[in-house]
């Protein structure tokens, strides 16, 4: 099956679309919260989204089938002015040409902001108060490069798994009911239930407003159905109209419906707060029910059923993630991260897998685009090897997806995250790796970074910076003064301890801050917080947990503190002092104190040696970070850089490792570029090292796939069986990057970030960085998208 | 382990799966008796340690002499003089130098090859003796055989079966399954192309596949263009393997010039100047001659 020629003219359309700045919502919010001055800020802020719905521009395009978009144009940057209008405004005049992300800002939108948006929220944004409010530790090691943790102040929620499935099962109507029945539970002469009722009034809020604006849909789809000519296309239109009558506010009826439902929610929890990562998570089980039923009555044959799959897919990359120059550059490409999963197990820990499991794969396939997300989670014991089969094609198509995930390893890290096991069955991942569970769980799951490069930079240099010369963390001695490896260890983990004490004690910061971020819209489908009566900001949610503490150049970390073991302590290669000052100088001048630097053992070859530090240093770090608890839970540590190791690395000097100065970091969990020469399973096996289960936001594995692997049947078979092995390991995730003629083209330019690459045939093996140009060059030209082919 | 056995070992690769059922770890050996011309590795052919160096890799900076015990150049292959202390290796920055061949013993070859353990066993994957010829070094060879196989590891051999036939005999009863090479069915064309007389090895294949281990078996046939692509030879070829003692598979793989740096890297000049690899047609096109010589072979 391949895409429609719908859907390649709906994607063709939207790749043409650059993004822009989108201010109709800041300025709808902010009447809104004009109107409604007086009341209390979560019914100003309901008030504001009904307004929003009631008022913004809404369009239906050529060709949709499922409508909507939280803005008022597509691939428009959406400002949160309540949370960070000052991020606009400090950008105003390189927002359009800006380096990551650039958003076109027009004139009259520039104009709007500075005469509406900015003098009504000056002095009022969360973004305002972090600037003001950070410890000074934290503000200091931020500054400098080794932490970053401003993404949170400058953008919503996000990082989260709505309750998808109540809004499409009970419909607005459904819960609205339910609102009302709790509502009457409420004594306003008992203390606090005031606020609850305030509360349960702006979800009425909310939910009026989400039935108006499909209503408003419905009529626009009717008008223009009027006037089109093309018979068919009026049917369509006469179809949306309908749909959009139903849903959200009525129970979906079929699976259209059903989508558009998921949809229509999506687009709102968007204009209630611009974010990345909200997920719409299980779409394989909880839209199966009417799928199924569809396809046995039949209303709906397997190729529609793709169709609209492919149509949700094109919508979901229409909104653009606003965020500020600096974020941008940690996480570069407008990341929605609206992360979709499949697979895995049911309520019984049994097989998940249904036949809309490969319907959505296909989806991927189909429409090849950045956006959704996919994500699956396969678990060894219960999935079929049909699954795992349709999962390992999708890889070889090159696009980065899926993101495999480990579903043993998931549920175990929801357990670690207090969550009972029957619920841990029912995970999903979140954004980028990280763990979720739809409708009942709050938390950011990925609130700041800390850059391991410079925990062995600070160790070695006394906690000065290289960079700019300031102390910026405790004086842990002079490193020639380290008299064993323990010792220096030892001043490794005192400067770990010292910045996760700072990011703890930024974290806690945020969390006050955004006890005011407060989202009606997005509290709607978590029910513990309808019960509660108490908004998802302020923990109605069932579980909640400490914020996400991501940590980022492992390999740096690692490959380090077993080049200074080795060569310093063990060998005697080199003394402390003559490695001090070549990383000084950024080696220039001892190229040979580099050399061995760089060929001692490294993380990725399965070598105990190094991996051992891994194990402990990464024991060492969740214990440390789970040591610390917030007033919502045991704060929670992960690895998943979205590009921050670029913008790290610039932050850090030279390394014992080998790595130059200011060059990137590793990515996650990956070995650092071309040091891994072992092939796969090596990779693996030092990967598991690092007890992945308690990284309870995840651990992100990026690895290369060589041709040989890509080339064949036997190929694809040899690919399912490494996913099998992973698993075995214990290992959580892993994406993969398929080597083409590109790559191979980059591998001929870049040797030394390609030095494992092998190139195999029967009986014949060799790096390819070491084949000479001609051999290079004849390889090249035999590798196509699907392998290399000798003969 | 007592009597841990050395031997000369060329290097391990892990992960390959074109030598053998599923995922695999290659042990190549060093040393070998033939001199084929169409040889991809030829840092195996010779028994004692070598060294290697690429010219176009080398930047000149000197470097790895002034590391250099034995005071050799960059360019400098004299084995005599070197110590392989592999000095020249780690400090130069171009990785120009590379050391080829070092002696292991059985216990730390079957350390690594229980590494991949996980690997195997959901690919059906093992160890597969590859070289150089594995046949050279009977002694050793059956140990690391018969110390996978203690530890459940799958195992195949890849060989020339150019060896006194009670070498092959030592290694059979710890074989899951044999690669042979045959490489010309003509004794007086196998003599010149490989520098041996072919009458040995035929001989030993015959003789292994009459032998009662329950190994399975496969015969590899290189082929390169006007040296023995032949119809003649591939009819001949495959009629030899359908008359053995239990079936065996005929595998038909394309010459390739992969291994022509190494010549260049080994101070040795392009030993098949302007032959080129088969293409794809005439690979179809030769494995339509095979199967139609031995109708019931199966041919790949
Ligand atoms: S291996 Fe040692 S002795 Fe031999 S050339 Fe290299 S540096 Fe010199
Ligand atoms: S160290 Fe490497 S680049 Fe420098 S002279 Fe020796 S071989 Fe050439």
């Amino acid at each position: 099956m391949t895409a429609t020629a719908r859907i390649e003219r709906l994607k063709e359309r939207l790749l043409a679309v650059r993004p822009e700045m989108d201010l109709e919502n800041a300025r709808l919010l902010t009447e809104g919260f004009q109107e409604a001055e007086g009341l209390p800020l979560i019914q100003r802020k309901a008030w504001a989204f009904r307004k929003q719905c009631a008022e913004k521009t809404i369009f239906i395009q050529d060709d949709e089938l499922i409508v909507g978009c939280s803005g008022s144009k597509v691939r428009g940057g959406i400002l949160c002015a309540d949370t960070c209008w000052g991020v606009l405004d400090a950008e105003l005049d390189t927002i359009s040409t800006r380096r990551y992300d650039p958003f076109y800002l027009r004139p009259e939108d520039r104009k709007l902001f500075e005469n509406v948006i900015r003098p009504y929220w000056k002095g009022r944004s969360g973004y305002e108060q972090w600037q003001r409010r950070i410890p000074e530790d934290t503000r200091l090691l931020r500054d400098n490069g080794v932490v970053y943790i401003d993404r949170k102040a400058v953008r919503g929620f996000g990082e989260t798994t709505a309750g998808y499935a109540d809004i499409i099962r009970k419909g607005v109507r459904g819960l609205m009911a339910e609102i009302e029945e709790r509502r009457a539970r409420i004594d306003l002469t008992v203390p606090g239930d005031l606020e609850k009722d305030d509360f349960l009034a702006a979800e009425l809020m909310v939910c009026e407003g989400m039935i108006l604006l499909a209503q408003r849909y419905a009529a626009l789809a009717f008008e223009m159905a009027e006037q089109e000519k093309d018979p068919r296309r009026r049917a369509e239109l006469e179809e949306i109209a309908r749909v959009c009558e139903r849903v959200p506010e009525h129970p979906a009826a079929s699976f259209r419906e059903a989508l558009q439902s998921l949809y229509f929610y999506q687009t709102c929890i968007f204009m209630e707060q611009n974010a990345a990562s909200y997920n719409p998570g299980r779409m394989d089980q909880y839209l199966f029910p009417y799928y199924d039923a569809d396809l046995k009555a039949g209303r709906l044959t397997e190729e529609e059923a793709q169709e609209l799959l492919d149509c949700l897919w094109i919508k979901f990359s229409e909104p653009c993630l606003f965020q500020d120059a600096v974020t941008a550059e940690f996480a570069a490409g407008y990341p929605m991260f609206q992360n979709v999963c499949v697979g895995g197990v049911d309520e019984n820990g049994s097989d998940a897998v249904n036949e809309l499991s490969y319907l959505i794969l296909q989806a991927t396939m189909d429409v090849q685009l950045y956006q959704p997300s996919l994500s699956v989670r396969y678990s060894m014991a219960a999935n079929p090897n049909r699954f795992l089969r349709k999962i390992a094609e999708l890889i070889r198509l090159g696009t980065g997806f899926p993101a495999f995930h480990n579903d043993d390893i998931g549920i175990r890290m929801l357990l670690n995250k207090g969550v009972p096991l029957k619920e841990a069955f029912d995970w999903n991942p979140c954004g980028c790796v990280e763990t979720n569970l739809a409708g009942r769980m709050r938390q950011y799951t990925a609130l700041a970074d800390i850059n391991l490069g410079s925990m062995i930079e600070l160790a070695l240099n006394n906690g000065i910076c290289r960079k700019s010369g300031v102390r910026i963390a405790p004086e842990v001695g002079e490193a020639t003064t380290f008299q064993d490896y323990p010792a220096f260890e030892e001043a490794v983990k005192q400067q770990i301890r010292y910045a996760v004490a700072a990011v703890v004690k930024g974290s806690h910061l945020i969390d006050d801050i955004c006890l005011e971020r407060v989202s009606p819209a997005l509290s709607l489908t978590f029910p513990a917080c309808i019960e509660k009566a108490l908004d998802y900001s302020q923990g109605g949610a069932k579980y909640n947990c400490g914020n996400g503490i991501i940590l980022i150049g492992v390999a740096d970390l690692i490959n380090s503190m077993a080049a200074v073991r080795k060569l310093v302590y063990e060998q005697k290669r080199i003394s402390m002092a003559e490695l001090v000052q070549a990383l000084a100088t950024d080696f220039a001048g001892c190229e040979h104190i580099r050399q061995l630097c760089l060929k001692a053992p490294k993380y990725g070859n399965d070598d105990e040696t190094v991996d051992e530090i891994a194990g402990r240093m990464f024991t060492f770090l969740a214990d440390e970070i789970e040591s610390y608890s917030s007033k919502f839970g045991k704060m929670t540590p992960g690895i998943l850089p979205v590009s921050g190791n670029t913008p790290f690395g610039l932050e850090v000097g030279a390394l014992p490792s080998g790595r130059h100065a200011w060059k990137p970091l590793a990515d996650g969990v990956s070995p650092s570029g071309g040091t891994d020469l072992e092939g796969p399973s090596a990779v693996l096996k030092s990967v598991a090292h690092i007890p992945h289960g308690r990284f309870v936001q995840g651990t992100l594995l990026n690895m290369k796939i060589e041709p040989a692997l890509l080339a064949d049947e036997n190929g694809l078979r040899q690919l399912m069986a490494l996913l099998k092995s992973m698993c075995s390991l214990g290992v959580y995730h892993v994406q993969f990057n398929v080597i083409d003629q590109a790559k191979l083209l980059r591998a001929q330019k870049d040797p030394d970030r390609y030095r494992g690459l092998l190139v195999r045939v029967a009986g014949y093996t060799a790096y390819f960085t070491e084949l000479g140009r001609d051999v290079q060059d004849e390889i090249i030209s035999r590798t196509t998208q699907h392998g290399i082919s000798v003969g | 382990m007592e009597n841990d056995l050395r031997g000369n070992i060329l290097r391990i690769e892990k992960s390959s799966i074109f030598d053998g059922s599923g995922l695999r770890t290659v042990v190549f050996f060093k040393g070998c008796p033939l001199r084929c011309r169409w040889c991809s590795t030829p840092e195996s052919q010779s028994f004692a340690p070598q060294r290697g160096h690429d010219t176009a890799l080398c930047a000149g900076c000197g470097l790895c002499a002034s590391q250099c015990p034995a005071k050799m150049g960059p360019d400098d292959h004299r084995a005599a003089d070197c110590q392989f202390c592999g000095n020249c290796v780690t400090f130069c920055p171009q990785h120009a130098n590379i050391i080829y061949g070092r002696e292991m013993q059985v216990s730390e070859l079957l350390e690594i090859i229980a590494k991949d353990d996980v690997f195997y066993f959901h690919s059906d994957g093992g160890l597969t003796l590859s070289g150089g010829e594995p046949l050279c070094q009977p002694e050793f060879a059956a140990a690391l055989l018969k110390g996978a196989r203690e530890l459940g590891v799958h195992t195949a051999i890849e060989s020339s079966f150019y060896a006194p036939y009670p070498a092959v005999e030592q290694l059979l009863p710890h074989l899951d399954h044999v690669f042979c090479d045959i490489k010309h069915m003509d004794a007086a064309a196998h003599l010149s192309h490989t520098g041996v007389d072919n009458q040995l090895i035929l001989e030993n294949i015959t003789a292994a596949a009459a032998s009662p281990f329950p190994f399975t078996m496969t015969a590899r046939l290189p082929l390169i263009p006007g040296l023995n692509d032949s119809a003649q030879n591939l009819t001949a070829t495959a009629r030899f393997c359908a008359t053995l003692a239990r079936p065996v598979q005929l595998e038909l793989l394309p010459y390739h010039r992969l291994g022509l740096n190494t010549y260049r890297k080994l101070g040795l000049p392009d030993p098949l100047p302007g032959v080129g690899p088969p293409s794809a047609a005439e690979m179809a096109d030769y494995r339509k001659i095979a199967a139609n010589a031995a109708p019931g072979l199966v041919v790949r």
